[in-house]
């Protein structure tokens, strides 16, 4: 035999059942105490802007020179701005600006152009030899953005919906509902792996999670087909004497180097993406490949240790249920007929 | 088993490198002065506005709920001013559900001090239409926007019998009255139609109008008398365009991201062959190969290398998704290898295990990839700039992610024909060769 190994996943179940929860609670607290779900201004409405500059300017004189221009705007003047600074790694070659500074406005509606050109006006005049460039600006309607969030959402089920029609159909052998069904619960395990990742790394939820979620569910899917794919070969050899839990571990155990093989490819792509983007520091880019590669592992993970493991409890207490049915059956006429002959006796 | 010939594995091999060198460089001649271009490279794919840096920009009438006609009017008037503001390749999405409409253009880099602010300023400023005496701008104001009730394009018969595209302009009653005058003042003479700056029109009066309906007739055809009468309803509209939401991407950013996903490309190419060639051997080594080829694909289906495919705008999602299918492309040569692997220690002939490992992970590979195909369908359909939750949410204003899912449906065909079709072709062909038919080369266990 090749494989010198042999992992008893579903004896361990309970094992791998306690790590996903406890993961799970460790974030949920984290999310309630500490770290509050940030939403983007692409869902929630809002504007941020963002500036290159050159030269050694104090953040106190620059903040204030913003706050002042925004007092005197009136369409604004209520709205509170928060700063934020890093390098600019993008600097081009008429320039020499080397830092960048953000600026997020609280308050969901988007800031017209007229007032962010008072900004850039009073920026640039304040400190001339500062080259105030504006970098890149972003600004959504609320009305718009919530439009666009029940949109994701409905891409979402839509593409969950699918998934388990298709698994059903394909997998009608092995019970194929059932196992529609375990896959989906794998998803929603990953889907909440993705969220807790920008959740605890302080990305807020935009359009790139979305775009995450729904790959995840592909990469996760596919991993758990495999995994049934297997399971459908060795029942057909094997017959369907055979226990479940035997069958579908050795399946695990056959394709778990495929599995991990699989993983290491495309998080060596995926990591690649991520690592040149933390270097450039390309937020937009980081805040796509991080809970992509996490999700990638969960995704892997949940096949294996999660689905699998799954669809055998179910199917064992499927096969209890139809048992113990079978065996009231046989007691209740056991009984009648008992119940005819105590008659007859007397 | 079937034999492939060996010389099928060259052929393969150098039809996938020529493929792989036209798509990243193309192919171009020279035509005395002008460079000809054959094929499509990397360098004529059209980048979106987070690459080369753009504006984008959302409109939407002020405090009314517009018609679609009046839509048309809007989409017509911001048009005029992007070809005034010498912007030509913008992309414009009316969005009728919602009365909105996405304007898209790119930076011009070209200008040492673009402001972005004051380009969708200017688009979004009420439209000033006028009709002068004359055909200069000094000329006497006759009406304006406000006096015309509507304009529409018409097909109707001429004085001298033939049909012809006219547009019929409608008056109201003040428009009328001042329209009589400027006709007779005008007879024989040029009247200027005015957008903003532009001279749109520039008729001649025939006859002294007093009925409030006038036609314009000159040599238009049915798409010119639209877009005349569009124009004219622009400056007619009740009301002006507000900014709903925009964005804008400098130039510097995008590109330093375009050259930090090259990098990314390349360090994943070169990570995943020297796994693969560690992993899995000979059957890695064609995986590599039958990855460069996928990779080709891709390029392809982006660049417009066949003419009868449109090039497609690239965003940096599309060129993530292009990288994460480099890492799931492989999947299919893991799956096969693995199945390759597991024969030979059952000491199986070396053909025999290709045949049956090849044969045996089909439908894993197949339906593994349909659900990414799922996935990716449903990025395009649902984000795509016409798609199918338009009836409920819309037009897409968020082309980014449609990007994306093209990029990865692009991936998995390219897949199918590279890392199912070609390797299986290959790793066959090879393997006939006796020097490359040691058991070892495919993961086996030592051949005694």
């Amino acid at each position: 035999m090749r494989q010198t190994f042999h992992i008893d996943f579903i004896k361990k179940s309970k094992i791998f059942f306690g790590v996903s929860l406890g993961i799970m609670l460790v974030c949920l607290i984290l999310n309630i105490f500490a770290f509050p779900t940030l939403v983007d201004i692409q869902f929630t409405g809002g504007t941020i802007i963002k500036y290159s500059y050159s030269g050694n300017l104090k953040n106190a004189d620059l903040e204030k020179t913003v706050n002042d221009t925004i007092a005197s705007r009136d369409a604004i003047k209520n709205d509170k701005v928060s700063f934020a600074y890093s390098d600019n790694l993008a600097k081009s070659d008429k320039d020499n600006n080397s830092k960048i500074v953000s600026l997020q406005f609280t308050g969901n509606k988007a800031v017209s152009v007229e007032d962010k050109t008072a900004i850039t006006d009073a920026l640039e005049k304040a400190y001339p030899d500062s080259t105030f460039r504006e970098a890149s600006s972003s600004s959504a309607d609320a009305s718009k953005g919530t439009n666009f969030f029940f949109k994701c959402l409905a891409a979402i089920i839509l593409a969950a919906v699918l998934m388990i029609v298709y698994v059903a159909l394909r997998f009608r052998k092995i019970g194929g509902l059932s196992a529609g069904i375990m896959a989906v619960v794998a998803l929603i395990h990953d889907l909440i792996i993705v969220y807790f990742v920008f959740v605890i790394f302080r990305m807020p939820l935009n359009d790139n999670f979305i775009a995450v979620v729904l790959m995840i569910l592909g990469y996760s899917l596919n991993d758990t087909i495999v995994i049934y794919d297997r399971i459908r070969e060795i029942r057909r050899k094997s017959g369907p004497k055979t226990p479940v839990g035997e069958i579908v571990n050795s399946s695990l155990n056959q394709c778990l180097v495929r599995t991990i093989c699989t993983s290491i490819t495309t998080i060596l792509a995926i990591g690649s993406v991520l690592v040149v983007s933390l270097m450039f520091n390309i937020d937009s880019i980081v805040s796509f490949a991080l809970p992509m590669m996490l999700g990638l592992i969960s995704g892997s993970y949940s096949s294996l240790c999660i689905a699998a493991p799954l669809w055998v409890i179910w199917k064992n207490h499927s096969a209890k249920k139809k048992a113990e049915k079978k065996n009231s059956e046989n007691a209740k006429t056991a009984a009648k007929k008992s119940k005819k002959a105590n008659k007859t006796e007397a | 088993m079937k034999r492939i010939g060996k010389p099928v594995f060259f052929i393969v091999f150098v039809i996938i490198l020529a493929l792989a060198y036209t798509s990243v460089f193309g192919i171009y001649g020279e035509n005395g002065d002008f460079k000809v271009t054959y094929i499509k490279g990397i360098n004529d794919i059209r980048w979106g506005i987070d690459i080369n840096g753009g504006v984008e920009a959302v409109f939407a009438p002020d405090g009314k709920d517009a018609t679609d006609d009046e839509m048309e009017s809007v989409k017509a008037i911001l048009e005029l001013r992007l070809v005034a503001q010498n912007v030509t390749d913008y992309e414009i999405y009316p969005d009728y559900t919602n009365d909105r409409i996405t304007v898209r253009f790119p930076w011009k880099s070209d200008e040492e001090n673009y402001d972005p602010d004051t380009a969708i300023s200017e688009l979004s400023a009420t439209a000033k239409l006028t009709f002068r005496g004359g055909s200069t701008e000094s000329g006497e104001v006759i009406i304006e926007g406000k006096d015309v009730k509507r304009a529409y394009s018409n097909y109707q018969s001429s004085s001298n019998g033939t049909y012809q595209h006219v547009v019929v302009l409608e008056l109201n009653d003040e428009g009328a009255t001042k329209f009589a005058d400027g006709t007779r003042t005008y007879l024989n003479q040029q009247i200027g139609i005015w957008m903003d700056d532009d001279l749109i029109s520039a008729p001649t009066v025939n006859q002294v109008i007093s009925n409030g309906t006038a036609t314009i007739s000159g040599s238009f055809d049915a798409a010119g008398a639209a877009k005349l009468a569009n124009t004219i309803n622009a400056g007619a509209l009740p009301f002006g365009l507000k900014i709903e939401s925009y964005s804008t991407i400098s130039p510097s950013l995008g590109n330093s991201a375009l050259t930090a996903m090259g990098y990314a490309a390349i360090t994943a190419l070169i990570l995943i062959f020297l796994f693969m060639l560690c992993m899995y051997r000979l059957p890695g080594f064609i995986a590599f190969i039958a990855l460069l080829g996928q990779m080709a694909i891709s390029i392809m289906a982006i660049s417009g290398y066949f003419p009868v495919f449109p090039s497609f705008t690239m965003t940096i999602p599309g060129i993530a998704g292009m990288i994460l299918s480099i890492g799931m492309g492989v999947d299919a040569n893991i799956i096969t290898a693995e199945r390759i692997k597991d024969e030979l220690w059952s000491g199986k002939t070396l053909d025999g295990c290709i045949r049956n490992g090849t044969k045996g992970s089909f439908s894993a590979i197949f339906d593994g990839n349909i659900t990414v195909i799922i996935v990716a369908v449903i990025l395009i359909l649902v984000f795509g700039p016409a798609n199918i939750f338009s009836q409920i949410f819309g037009v897409s204003t968020t082309g980014l992610i449609y990007a994306f899912g093209y990029t990865l449906l692009v991936g998995v065909i390219a897949n199918f024909i590279m890392g199912v079709g070609a390797s299986r072709l290959m790793l066959k062909s090879i393997s006939g060769y006796k020097f490359l038919r040691n058991k070892r080369l495919y993961g086996g266990k030592k051949s005694s």
